[in-house]
This record gives structure tokens, C-alpha cells and sequence, in this order.
């Protein structure tokens, strides 16, 4: 049994349309960097949304790091999952400085080992000196760094991207790629990672699926 | 395995926050339950002699009332939005914002102002007598319907005027342009484009002038009006009869549900969006006598619904200040801000919460949304006689718990206690606040709420730690809207409060109708200065957006 394992996972927005996720299975070793390629519209969000407790499925089971966290009778809320995820946009807090959204996750530390865990993981993606920087400061690349920091930050079991790139220029993005390749194996993360492009695949991850546009999805 | 699954549901989605949401939509319902009870119970003597001799005087009076307004408010308050958002005139930007002024005065100060200032010994009989010019009292006579009718028309078309303005200029440019470019005439642009495209903004409009005329006391009964809410206070404070009076109430709701059913009907899948990005239309330029007439329009309009009362009411107040200003009067505005920051926080409290819930759009939440902010649409007589009577019902319930404290063999406890006064605020105006906070929600997404549940978060922390610091100029803005209505409130206030508890509208209309016109100036000008505020909102909201 892997690290990650999903079995049989039913997904549908409404009930009366068909299925965006039917009957998807994967297992995932510890450490592994697994790429999800894909066209718009394959479900492949919405698989890490399922995953990481922010959809319920309407059938299937999820298990992460030996503990079941969806299946007929459970779900775990997404705050107990010990997942992490990487959003598109980032969603760093705006009204938090990047110490701040960094340290957010790790409420549970005292005072003093917060701080230390947060200049870690700063010095890991190469953002010390931006802490008293607010969001809106920081140009798009750091952003992500920042984000990405703070979803390594609480030591997940799991971590999820989401298109990452999609919102870097395409110089940036060749860059970023590489340094984010060898961020994750440095901090030795299980990783899912969400992309349409297969060059991004290539460059981070150990190996790939293909999740295809289902015919009878609707967009 | 079914089962497993539905108790999965349950514990995910019955938190504390639905919980709550859900238990406050209960406590809405009492109220309105205990009107309708009135119709299983057996008539009383009172009831059957209001429906032989008044109700039907109610009932037209009502009907007269409210779709003479609706029409006249709907006439010009569109005419005024076209001309503005579709036309240039001098001092256009000017009146685009003054002609919001109006909605400051609430209608009942406008119609004792307007009818002392006709009145025999008031400043326009006076100045014509000094002048010499005789005119025939019957064309100054500002009472009755003619009198509510301006009251109503002149200090409520803004509601129509802000919104089928901001509709005009934002969504009709590209349409308007096009019926231009075709060979359109001006009028023709206007009532086959610009109008019809506007109509579900009109309805919108409209609604909210009827609502507060349905709900009117202080106008009709200042001109001696025979309405349903005019009908409920005479029962309850004539004959001390809760349930004639929540028999009429009952009516009322009635007609305000079916009025709330015709304006989503009037609405219905008439939302006209642009694709793309709204643009602002260009506006005409008017030249010579139609630039006069514009600007002359607007002026008049913007005199007689704020200049004008405005500057009578300063020159009143002038004249009596030393009388109004005694402890007694900081003991009103005291009660005033008291009981409006109460309930307004109360307001801004479940908004937080219920639209928190509603922010995932499924159907009960949408209907859990409407529910708790229907209150905007229901008369303040319906309110609260509704409340009354759960209050002393429950006070009978309560009535052991009473004497074993040792406070008397049945006293009135909660319903001689201000809590009624605040509830009856909170339930009327939910939707005041409910509004900002929910386009805050909207704005903010659901990202951020998300992440931080990623983060290790439950929902109460993450609304505390994330989305209140985000929400926080919603939340203000909601907060503030409730307040100002509140400080306006009347009828509300004259049925709900304790014994010898005033506010500062309770007081102006006493002094008002009381002929002591010169006395209620100052407070009346205090309320129109407080309401200045919201209007201030309102406008800087439109503008950011």
C-alpha cells in the first residue's frame, strides 16, 4: 500500500450532471513527485480540491500517510488532513506580512520554534530578508516562493500544487522550474502536482499521469 | 453504508456556524407564526366592527397610497436617472450626487416642515401676504393625500433614481450607443432601449418606495390617513386589542408578500449583463433651452427635497435652540445611539455568520439568505406586533418563573423591557447590513478561507484570523447603514419602546404633531445630519464599484 493511496474516487459537482472524476485510482510512494497532466476541464483541480478535503466525493476512499481520510462513513476536514497545497493564485493573506503568512500554519509551535521553522523554510525556497514584505510588494515569482514556503512550512504529508506557473511569464517560468525542482527534493515532500504543460512535468517531477478530457464532462 | 454516509453529512455540514444560522431563522419565524395565529381564533367584538366600518377605508387607502407613489416615484425618479446618466447639462455632476440628498429627510419631517411652511402662518402665505398677491388657501392646502403624496414622492424617488441610474450608466452603454448609431431619436432610445433594458432595476427601485410607504406611519398619520399600518397603531394604542391588531398585520403581510412575489416576477430572468467589461456611456450634450430645462428640472426637484426643508428647519431650530438644549434632550440622543449601536452590532453579528454559511450556494442557503433579511420588505407595525405578541406570551409563560424571583404575581417583564425595541431593529434591518457584508464575502472569495484551512485551521479561527481582518470595510459600512436607519426609525420606535423611553424620532414626531414645530427642528436636523452619513456611503460605495 502506497503513501497516498485513492481508490475508486466518484466525484460530481451537482448530481444531476455527470461525473467530473469516475472511478480514478493512484498510489503515491513517500517522496515521490507525481505529475498530473492534463487539459482544462479533465478534473484534475477538482482531484486535488477531493483530496485535499474541500469537495467531498460522492464515492471512494482516500488514504494519506496510513490514515483514511475519506471513505463512506468519514471525512476528515481539510485542517486535519496534514496536507498542503500550493494554490494557483497563491492566496497569500494580504493583510499578513510574508513572516506572518509563512508562521501561519504553524499556530501549534511555541513562539521561538515558529520562528526558527519560519526562517528555515524561508532560507529553503531563498527569501530571508523579505519577511516584513507584505504581499503586494513582492514580484510574482517571489509570491510563489512565499506561498510554497508556506505550505512546506507545517511539514505536510502531502503536498498539491496547483498549476503553479500558470501565472509567471514564460521566461520566469523556465527559471522558477528548476529551483522549484530541486526546493522539493531538498525538503524530501510528497508531492502531486497539477499542470497542462508537459514541459513542466519533465523538468520537476519523477514520474507523470494523464488524466484526459472526459467526452461526457460539460466544459 | 446509506446511513453511514448521511451521518457523515450531518457532522460535516451541521457545524456551529449553520447551527446558529439555522436557529436564528427560527426565532424570525415566531413573530410572523403568531400573526397568522390570529386567524384560528374565534373574532372579537372590536375585529368585527373594524371590518364592518374601517378595513375597507384601510385597505383602499393603502392601495391608493402605495401605487400612486409607486408610479409618481417610479416617473421621477427613472426621468431624472436618464437625464443625468444619458444627457450633459450644467452642474450635471453636481446633481448626480445632490439629487441623493433627499433620502437624508425621512418623509414624516418633510411633511410637518412642508405643511407649517404652507400653513396660514407659515413663510409662503406670509411672504405672498406681505407682497399682496392673493392667492386661494385651496391651492396651498398641503394636507391629506395631496400632502403624503409629495411627502412620499419628493424624500423616497431616490431609491429609484440611485438604482436605475447606476444601472444606466454602467450596463446600457453599448446598447444605447448602438440605437444612437442606427438613427434612434433621443425618445425613442429612451423608451424602447434604455427603459425597457432598466425595467428589473426600476422594479428594484420601486419595491423599496413601497415597502417604506406600506410601512409609513408618521406621514399618514400626521395627515390623518386611514391605512393599514395607521389601522394597527389605532387598534393596539386606542384599544389595547393585540389581536385585532395582529389580524391586520396579518393583511398587511399578505399584501407585502404578494408585492415581493410581483417584483421578483417583474424581474425574472431580466438581468441584462454586458458581456465583457461594463463601460460608462457618453453622455449628450444638451445645448440651449434644453440645457436650461435640464438644469432648471433638476434644480426645482433638488430645492423642494432638500434645500428648502433644510433651510426652514435650520431657521426654525435657530429660533428655539435654548428651549431644545436641556439634559432631557442628550438623555434622547443618548437612548437614540444607545439602542441603535446594540442592534446594529447584532445586525452585523448574524450577517457575519448567516452569510458566512450562504457563501457555499446551495438552495437552502439561498432560501436561508432570503429569509433572514426579508425583514426589509415587512411594515414596522407587522414587526412589531408581532413581537408584542410573543413577548407577552412569553412573559405568561414565564409568569411562575417571575413570582418565584419574587417580582409580583404576573409582571410584564420582557414586554415592558427595551429587548423588545432592539429585536424589533435587528429583524427589520438584517438586510441593511447583511448586504455589505455579503458583497465582502463575494469579494474576498473563497481562497483565502481555503488556504488557511489547508493551514491547519478550523472554521471559527479562520474566520477570525483571516476573513474578519479582510472584511473589515464591509463590516463598517454595513454597520454604519444599520445605525443611520435605525436613528431614522419611527414607527418601530413608537410601538416598541418602554414607557417614557424616547429616541430622537419618537421625540421630533411628538413635538411635531403636537404643533410644536419649532421645537422639533433641532432633533429633526440632527436625524437629517446623521442620515447625511449613509447617503455619504452610499454614494462612495457606487463610486468605488
Amino acid at each position: 500500500m502506497g503513501f497516498v493511496e485513492i481508490r475508486d474516487l466518484t466525484f460530481a459537482y451537482d448530481r444531476r450532471q455527470p461525473p467530473v472524476i469516475e472511478g480514478f485510482s493512484l498510489s503515491l510512494e513517500k517522496g515521490e513527485i507525481l505529475g498530473i497532466l492534463g487539459p482544462s476541464g479533465s478534473g484534475k483541480s477538482t482531484l486535488l480540491r477531493v483530496i485535499a478535503g474541500l469537495e467531498v466525493p460522492a464515492a471512494g476512499t482516500i488514504v494519506i500517510a496510513g490514515k483514511r481520510v475519506v471513505d463512506g462513513g468519514t471525512f476528515v476536514p481539510p485542517e486535519k488532513r496534514g496536507v498542503g497545497m500550493v494554490f494557483q493564485d497563491y492566496a497569500l493573506f494580504p493583510h499578513l506580512t510574508v513572516e506572518q503568512n509563512v508562521g501561519f500554519g504553524l499556530h501549534r509551535l511555541p513562539r521561538k520554534e515558529r520562528r526558527e521553522r519560519v526562517g528555515r523554510v524561508l532560507e529553503l525556497v531563498r527569501m530571508t530578508g523579505f519577511e516584513r514584505r507584505y504581499p503586494h510588494e513582492l514580484s510574482g515569482g517571489q509570491q510563489q516562493r512565499v506561498a510554497l514556503a508556506r505550505a512546506l512550512a507545517p511539514n505536510p504529508d502531502v503536498l498539491l500544487m496547483d498549476e503553479p506557473f500558470s501565472n509567471l511569464d514564460a521566461d520566469l517560468r523556465v527559471s522558477i522550474r528548476d529551483e522549484l525542482a530541486a526546493i522539493l527534493r531538498q525538503a524530501g515532500v510528497t508531492c502531486l502536482f497539477v499542470t497542462h504543460d508537459r514541459e513542466d512535468v519533465e523538468a520537476v517531477c519523477d514520474r507523470y499521469i494523464v488524466m484526459e478530457a472526459d467526452a461526457t464532462s460539460s466544459d | 453504508m446509506e446511513l453511514a454516509r448521511f451521518v457523515r453529512q450531518i457532522r460535516r455540514e451541521l457545524d456551529g456556524w449553520r447551527l446558529a444560522s439555522l436557529g436564528w431563522a427560527a426565532v424570525l419565524l415566531l413573530p410572523f407564526l403568531f400573526i397568522f395565529s390570529a386567524w384560528f381564533r374565534k373574532p372579537n367584538e372590536q375585529w368585527l366592527q373594524i371590518r364592518a366600518y374601517l378595513l375597507k377605508d384601510y385597505v383602499t387607502g393603502t392601495v391608493q397610497l402605495t401605487v400612486l407613489t409607486g408610479l409618481l416615484a417610479a416617473f421621477l425618479g427613472v426621468s431624472l436617472a436618464w437625464l443625468v446618466a444619458a444627457h450633459d447639462f450644467p452642474l450635471r455632476r453636481f446633481f448626480r450626487w445632490a439629487l441623493l440628498l433627499p433620502l437624508a429627510i425621512p418623509p414624516y419631517i418633510a411633511a410637518y416642515t412642508y405643511s407649517n411652511m404652507l400653513s396660514y402662518t407659515g413663510v409662503v402665505q406670509k411672504t405672498l401676504r406681505d407682497l399682496g398677491v392673493e392667492v386661494s388657501p385651496k391651492w396651498l392646502a398641503f394636507g391629506s393625500v395631496r400632502g403624503a403624496l409629495f411627502s412620499f414622492v419628493l424624500f423616497l424617488y431616490p431609491y429609484v433614481y440611485l438604482i436605475a441610474r447606476a444601472f444606466m450608466e454602467r450596463q446600457c452603454a453599448s446598447w444605447v450607443e448602438s440605437a444612437r448609431l442606427l438613427g434612434a431619436r433621443p425618445l425613442a432610445v429612451f423608451w424602447r432601449v434604455a427603459l425597457p433594458m432598466a425595467r428589473p432595476a426600476v422594479a428594484g427601485g420601486v419595491a423599496l418606495v413601497v415597502y417604506e410607504v406600506l410601512g409609513d406611519y408618521g406621514v399618514t398619520s400626521y395627515f390623518g390617513i386611514r391605512t393599514l399600518t395607521t389601522g394597527i397603531f389605532q387598534t393596539w394604542f386606542g384599544m389595547y386589542d393585540v389581536e385585532s391588531a395582529m389580524r391586520l398585520a396579518s393583511w398587511l403581510m399578505v399584501a407585502v408578500v404578494g408585492l415581493f412575489v410581483l417584483e421578483r416576477w417583474l424581474r425574472r430572468g431580466r438581468l441584462y449583463h454586458v458581456s465583457g467589461r461594463p463601460r460608462p456611456m457618453a453622455p449628450v450634450r444638451l445645448r440651449g433651452g434644453a440645457a436650461a430645462a435640464a438644469f432648471a428640472f433638476c434644480f426645482v426637484v433638488f430645492a423642494l427635497g432638500f434645500l428648502i426643508p433644510v433651510v426652514q428647519l435650520i431657521a426654525w431650530a435657530s429660533l428655539a435652540f435654548e428651549d431644545v438644549w436641556k439634559p432631557a434632550f442628550w438623555r434622547w440622543t443618548l437612548n437614540t445611539v444607545a439602542v441603535a449601536t446594540l442592534a446594529a452590532f447584532a445586525v452585523t453579528a448574524i450577517s457575519l455568520v448567516v452569510a458566512n454559511v450562504c457563501r457555499r450556494r446551495t438552495a437552502l442557503n439561498q432560501l436561508l439568505a432570503r429569509w433572514v433579511t426579508a425583514g426589509y420588505a415587512m411594515p414596522g407595525a407587522v414587526i412589531a406586533i408581532g413581537i408584542l405578541a410573543v413577548f407577552i406570551e412569553l412573559d405568561g409563560v414565564l409568569a411562575p418563573l417571575y413570582a418565584a424571583m419574587g417580582w409580583g404575581d404576573r409582571p410584564l417583564v420582557l414586554s415592558t423591557s427595551v429587548a423588545m425595541l432592539v429585536l424589533g431593529y435587528v429583524i427589520r434591518f438584517t438586510a441593511t447590513g447583511y448586504n455589505p457584508v455579503e458583497a465582502g464575502y463575494e469579494n474576498i472569495g473563497t481562497r483565502f478561507s481555503e488556504s488557511a484551512r489547508l493551514l491547519g485551521h478550523g472554521r471559527t479561527r479562520t474566520f477570525f484570523r483571516v476573513e474578519m481582518p479582510l472584511l473589515r470595510g464591509s463590516v463598517a459600512v454595513g454597520f454604519l447603514l444599520t445605525f443611520v436607519e435605525i436613528c431614522k426609525e419611527l414607527p418601530l420606535a413608537l410601538l416598541l419602546r418602554p414607557f417614557n423611553f424616547e429616541t430622537l424620532a419618537t421625540q421630533t414626531y411628538r413635538y411635531a404633531k403636537d404643533e410644536q414645530i419649532i421645537l422639533a427642528a433641532f432633533p429633526s436636523l440632527l436625524v437629517i445630519a446623521v442620515s447625511l452619513l449613509s447617503v455619504a456611503v452610499l454614494h462612495m460605495a457606487e463610486r468605488r464599484a
